[in-house]
C-alpha cells in the first residue's frame, strides 16, 4: 500500500472525528506556537537590537554613567556630582589619540535661505569625532568636527550629501563655505562647512515618503556650540558620557581605562561612582536575557508536546478500541501487520504534523502581534525611534523546521504503542467485536 | 472430477492447550471441496462451523491436520502469508456485512485491491465491473450507512470477488436480511456460480438456505455427520414429513443419520439433538 493511500485513510479517518481530532491536537497547538511565539519574538528582539547597535556603531562604543554607590537610584543627584566638561577634557588630554569624545546634544531646528531663494529645513546635533562612529556617520570628504572645535568654540559645521544638493544645487564646492542658519526662529548664527558626510537613511531614521529634496537633515556642530547657541551653557554637566576608543585598545583595556580615571575622581564622593559599560556588553546582557527567556519557555513547550504526545496516544487507543471490527474487517480482506502499523502510526502523525502546522501559523500571527504593537511603542517613543527604526520580523526558519520534526517524531512515539495493539489484534476477535 | 480447491485432512481445533480447561473444537475433519463447487456447511451454533469458517478462512490455523488452498498447504504458513492468503485467495461475506463505514461503495469494493498492491487506475476500473456485476453501480458513491441492508450485502460479495479469490466464504449472508432481500442476495450467489464459476461455500445454521445449493455438509459437535450432494437443490423443503422421532431415556428427539441431506437437515432444524449411529466422542 502507497504512503498516498496511507495518507488519504488517515485524512479520512481524522475528517471523520472532527471535533475529537482538534481537541487531540490541542496539546502540539499550544507547544508548537509558543515554541514559534518565542522564538520569533527573540529573533525579532535580538535582530532589532543588533540593528540599532550596528547603527550605534562599532562595538568601540563605551559609556562611562554615574551610578549610586548602594545601587539606590532614589538618592538626590547634587550639581557637583555630575561629571563636568573638564574631567571630560582632563581625560581626553590624558590619553591622547585613544579616545574620543562622543556624546551629543540636539540644538533644535534650522533654516537656510539659499542664492536662489530656496529653504532648507536641518536639524542641529552638536558633538565630536566619537558622535560620528556612534551614529555610524561615513564622511564622504571634507574633516568631522572635533573636540578641539568644541574646546574653542569654533563654528564649524559637517552637512550631508543631500543638504549640498539642496543648498548648493551641487553647482559649488561646499568646504570652506560659510553658512547662515536660523536657529530655532531666532537670530541667525554663521557656520563654516568643513565636511560632507554620506546622508544614511536607515541611520537618520524614517524619511518614508518624503522627496530627497525636501528631507530634513543633520548638520553636525561643535558640542558646545550646540549648547552655546541654545543658551544652555551650564549643560556642560554629564550623566553620562559616550566615548569611542581607538581600535589599537581592546573593549577591557577602555573599560579598565576610563574606571580607573574615573574612580580617582569620585574617590571621595559619598553617594555617586562611575560605572562603564561597553556596546559589546550591552548586547551580550541583552541577548543573554532573550536566550534564557527562549530556553525557559522551550522548556515549557516541550513539556507541553510531551503533554499533547500523552493525549494523542490516549486518543489513538482510544480509537483502535473503537475500530477493533474495523482492523478486522481489514485483516480478513488481507491487510498485513505492517499495512495496519502504518495506517495507525500515519494517522498519529497526521495529527501532530497538523496541530504543530497550526502552532507554527498561531506563533507567526502572535510574533506578528506583538511587533505591530512593539513598533507602535516604538513610534510613541521619538527618542528612541530613530535609532530602532522599524521593527521587522524574522520568522524563525530554523524554529519551524524543528517544530515540525518535533511534531512528526511525537506523532512516532506516541503512535506507535497505538498502532503495533492494533496491528496485533487477532482478526477473528477483531471481527467478532461489537 | 474438476480440480480439488479445499482439501482438508484430519483437521482438529483445540482451545486452551495444556490447560486444565482444554477444549476440542473439531474432532478431525475431512473436507474436499472442487472447483466451481456451491457448497453449504450447516451445523447448530456450537457445532464448531464457526472454527472451520475461520480455519476455510485462513483467519486460523488448524491445531492438527493438513489444509490445502488452491494446492498451498495453509497450515505452514506465517502471518504475513496468510494475510496474502485471505487477500487473493478468499472472499469473505459476513452476516453483518462489514463495510467500512467511512468509505463511499466503491472504495470498499477496492479495498482488498488496494491491499494486494493493484495500480489506483485498474482498482477503480475493477470495482466499477464488479459493482455492475452486482448490479450496484448507480450507488457507487454511496457511503454504507446510505444504502439498505441488502445493498450493502451486494456491494460486500463484490467486494469479496475483487481479487478473483478461489473461494467465496460467506457466513450467513442473509442472517441479517429479510427474506426477500435473503433472496436477493442468494440469487447473486447462484448467479456468481454459474456465470463466473465461483466456487462458494456458504456456512449457514439455515437448512432453508442450505437447501439452496448443490451439495451440503452437516456438521454437529465438531464432526461432519453427513455430506451429499443434494439433488433438490432450489426445491422448498416440506417440514411436515419429519415424524419418526424417537424419545432417549432423557427426553431428547433422536433421529437416525441418513443418507438424505434434507432429511439430515431437518432433524437438524427441530433442534437441541444427538446423533444416533455415532459414539459419544466425549
Amino acid at each position: 500500500m502507497s504512503f498516498w493511500e496511507n495518507i488519504k485513510m488517515a485524512l479520512g479517518a481524522i475528517k471523520s472525528n472532527k471535533m475529537r481530532s482538534l481537541l487531540t491536537m490541542l496539546g502540539i497547538i499550544i507547544g508548537i506556537s509558543a515554541v514559534i511565539t518565542i522564538t520569533t519574538l527573540g529573533n525579532t528582539l535580538k535582530s532589532t537590537f543588533n540593528n540599532a547597535m550596528s547603527l550605534t556603531g562599532s562595538s568601540n562604543l563605551i559609556m562611562a554613567q554615574l551610578y549610586p554607590n548602594d545601587g539606590d537610584y532614589d538618592i538626590d543627584i547634587d550639581i557637583s556630582d555630575y561629571i563636568t566638561m573638564d574631567m571630560v577634557e582632563e581625560f581626553m588630554d590624558k590619553y591622547p589619540g585613544k579616545f574620543y569624545f562622543g556624546s551629543d546634544t540636539s540644538a533644535g531646528e534650522g533654516t537656510l535661505i539659499n542664492s536662489k531663494n530656496n529653504t532648507v529645513n536641518v536639524s542641529i546635533l552638536g558633538g565630536a569625532e566619537g558622535t560620528f562612529d556612534s551614529y555610524a556617520i561615513k564622511m564622504l570628504y571634507g574633516r568631522k568636527v572635533t573636540f578641539r572645535d568644541s574646546l574653542e568654540s569654533r563654528h564649524t559645521c559637517v552637512v550631508s550629501d543631500v543638504f549640498v544638493e539642496q543648498y548648493f544645487k551641487n553647482k559649488e564646492e561646499p568646504i570652506g563655505k560659510q553658512i547662515s542658519v536660523t536657529v530655532n526662529e531666532s537670530l541667525p548664527v554663521d557656520f563654516t562647512i568643513i565636511g560632507v558626510y554620506k546622508y544614511n537613511e536607515m541611520i537618520m531614521g524614517n524619511s518614508g515618503g518624503v522627496k530627497r529634496e525636501d528631507l530634513k537633515t543633520n548638520l553636525i556642530i561643535p558640542y558646545s556650540v550646540a549648547l552655546e547657541v541654545n543658551n544652555r551653557y551650564r549643560d556642560d554637566l554629564f550623566y553620562s558620557v559616550i566615548f569611542s576608543f581607538d581600535k589599537s585598545l581592546t573593549p577591557e583595556e577602555a573599560t579598565s581605562t576610563l574606571e580607573d580615571f574615573f574612580s580617582e575622581k569620585y574617590e571621595y564622593n559619598k553617594n555617586w561612582g562611575v560605572k562603564v559599560v561597553t556596546n559589546e556588553q550591552l548586547m551580550s546582557v541583552m541577548s543573554t536575557a532573550i536566550n534564557i527567556v527562549t530556553v525557559i519557555i522551550s522548556v515549557i513547550a516541550a513539556l507541553s508536546l510531551i503533554v499533547g504526545g500523552v493525549g494523542v496516544m490516549n486518543i489513538m487507543l482510544v480509537s483502535v478500541t473503537e475500530r477493533t471490527r474495523e482492523i478486522g474487517i481489514r485483516k480478513a480482506l488481507g491487510a498485513k501487520k505492517k499495512t495496519i502499523k502504518g495506517q495507525f502510526v500515519t494517522e498519529a502523525i497526521i495529527i501532530c504534523l497538523i496541530g504543530g502546522i497550526i502552532g507554527i501559523l498561531l506563533g507567526l500571527l502572535n510574533g506578528e502581534l506583538v511587533a505591530i504593537i512593539a513598533n507602535k511603542i516604538v513610534a510613541s517613543q521619538p527618542d528612541y525611534a530613530d535609532l530602532l527604526g522599524n521593527v521587522k520580523v524574522s520568522p524563525p526558519v530554523g524554529g519551524i523546521i524543528i517544530s515540525l520534526i518535533f511534531s512528526t517524531l511525537t506523532g512516532v512515539f506516541f503512535g506507535l504503542y497505538p498502532a503495533s495493539k492494533a496491528a496485533k489484534m487477532n482478526p477473528i476477535d477483531a471481527l467478532r467485536y461489537d | 472430477m474438476s480440480r480439488t480447491i479445499i482439501k482438508m485432512r484430519n483437521i482438529v481445533k483445540r482451545y486452551y492447550i495444556g490447560q486444565p480447561n482444554e477444549l476440542e473444537i473439531l474432532h478431525g475433519m475431512d473436507i474436499d471441496i472442487h472447483e466451481g463447487e456451491f457448497v453449504a456447511i450447516v451445523g447448530a451454533s456450537g457445532s464448531g462451523k464457526s472454527t472451520l469458517m475461520n480455519i476455510i478462512g485462513a483467519l486460523d490455523k488448524p491445531t492438527e491436520g493438513v489444509y490445502y488452498l488452491d494446492d498451498t498447504d495453509i497450515s505452514k504458513l506465517n502471518d504475513k502469508q496468510l494475510s496474502d492468503i485471505r487477500n487473493k485467495k478468499i472472499g469473505f461475506v459476513f452476516q453483518t456485512f462489514n463495510l467500512i463505514s467511512r468509505q463511499n461503495a466503491l472504495k470498499n469494493v477496492e479495498l482488498p485491491m488496494l491491499y494486494g498492491g493493484m495500480s489506483r487506475k485498474d482498482r477503480s476500473k475493477r470495482a466499477m465491473e464488479l459493482l455492475k456485476l452486482v448490479e450496484m453501480e448507480d450507488r457507487y458513491t454511496h457511503q454504507p450507512n446510505e444504502l439498505s441492508g441488502g445493498q450493502k450485502q451486494r456491494v460486500a460479495i463484490a467486494r469479496a470477488m475483487a481479487n478473483d479469490p478461489a473461494i467465496i466464504l460467506a457466513d450467513e449472508p442473509t442472517g441479517a436480511l429479510d427474506s426477500k432481500t435473503g433472496h436477493l442476495v442468494m440469487d447473486i450467489f447462484h448467479k456468481l456460480h454459474k456465470q463466473e464459476g465461483k466456487t462458494i461455500v456458504l456456512i449457514t445454521h439455515s437448512p432453508e438456505l442450505a437447501s439452496e445449493t448443490e451439495r451440503i455438509i452437516t456438521i454437529s459437535d465438531g464432526m461432519i455427520i453427513s455430506d451429499s450432494a443434494n439433488p433438490d437443490a432450489g426445491k422448498d423443503i416440506d417440514l411436515s414429513d419429519i415424524d419418526d422421532f424417537e424419545t432417549d431415556e432423557n427426553g431428547m428427539q433422536i433421529l437416525p443419520v441418513g443418507d438424505d441431506p434434507m432429511k439430515n437437515m431437518q432433524v437438524l432444524m427441530k433442534g437441541g439433538i444427538r446423533v444416533t449411529g455415532e459414539e459419544d466422542h466425549r
